[in-house]
């Protein structure tokens, strides 16, 4: 029991913040049907991005893994703010915490309104959870884009 | 066989027996008034879960115990993983938030400026493939009022104490049991 309690105060000691890169390279937006209403019209955001970032430094241990994820910040023009995250992956191991990747978003980017027309620009940030063998769990960001990325008027195909 | 204990269970007399089953009702009483205390405290109806499905793993495993906390102005984040329970449905589900979608009360209403933003959720579970729409059973968005608490603290394997009591009802008796008699019996 007081090992346990240990081991969980002895993260607080561990303090990393280590920063990364992350680019959008390309976004499109298309306009398709909706998931749930087929004769509704939905616009679908498709992300294509860089991320570059050396997340060893977080691993300690009482590291179990780290949950990573994209996350689009935008507020839309409603003023309703929008936190979606496009895309995650799992890091269990130390050998693979220098994350070095190209893609596009795993997740469906849709707005609430369905259309991202008049959308403001949307920030991105890379975040990450640390999850420990046993005690409190932290977040974190390990990047953001320096410059909002604008929506371009949606298309009718990809 | 049991005359032996029989005897003395006499010699201690009625007194006794009663001292200790007053001993054993304070144990229990105690019991729940930390439980109850930490739901007050934590705001949340239930603010220790036990994992019961393996859709958060390789984060969670059946019988990992979760310490969760809901203070009542605090906005949930993306990444944050939740604990919610769907009216209709028995089980509360722990998943990760994908959404979050804050959306501005209507200016029209007269609470409009002390309401609170009332937050849109999407969930999905690390080891699911989809998001959890399907498990609202015909709600669009989970809403604040779904959700039980935030995850804050882990403790491993803790619980399986408690899905083997629900596997295997015999062992709860025998638990339960075991312990009265111990109460009974023992003395200081």
């Amino acid at each position: 029991m007081v090992l346990l309690a240990a081991i969980a105060l002895s993260s607080f000691v561990f303090i990393a913040n280590p920063q990364g890169d992350l680019a959008i390279s390309s976004l499109k937006v298309v306009s398709s049907n909706a998931r749930r209403y087929p004769n509704k019209k939905q616009d679908l955001a498709f992300v294509h991005f860089n991320i570059t970032a050396d997340l060893a430094p977080l691993f300690h241990w009482n590291t179990k893994q780290l949950f990573l994820y994209l996350e689009a910040e935008y507020t839309n023009a409603k003023g309703t703010k929008n936190e979606v995250v496009i895309w995650d992956r799992i890091v269990r191991r130390k050998e693979d915490a220098f994350i070095k990747f190209a893609g596009k978003n795993k997740y469906m980017f849709r707005d609430v309104s369905s259309s991202f027309k008049n959308v403001p620009p949307a920030h991105y940030s890379l975040k990450y959870n640390v999850m420990p063998y046993v005690g409190v769990l932290t977040y974190g960001e390990a990047a953001r884009t320096t410059e909002p990325v604008a929506f371009p008027p949606s298309q009718s195909r990809l | 066989m049991f005359t032996e204990e029989l005897k003395a269970f006499k010699r201690l007399g009625f007194r006794h027996v009663l001292l200790q089953i007053l001993n054993f009702a304070s144990v229990i009483a105690s019991g729940l008034m930390i439980w109850k205390g930490l739901g007050i405290v934590t705001n949340s109806e239930s603010p220790i879960v036990v994992v019961l499905s393996g859709s958060m793993e390789p984060a969670f495993y059946r019988g990992d115990l979760l310490f969760l906390t809901n203070p009542a102005g605090e906005r949930y984040n993306t990444g944050d993983i939740t604990v919610y329970k769907i009216p209709g449905a028995d089980i509360p589900i722990v998943h990760r938030v994908l959404e979050t979608h804050d959306v501005k009360p209507k200016k029209s209403s007269k609470t409009a400026a002390t309401s609170p933003v009332n937050q849109l959720l999407l969930t999905k579970g690390d080891n699911n493939y989809v998001d959890d729409i399907e498990l609202y059973q015909g709600l669009e968005w989970l809403e604040r009022k779904h959700i039980v608490g935030k995850v804050r603290g882990f403790l491993p394997y803790v619980g399986y104490v408690t899905i083997a009591m629900n596997d295997f009802p015999q062992l709860k008796y025998a638990l339960l049991g075991g312990l009265g008699l111990l109460a009974l019996i023992q003395r200081e």
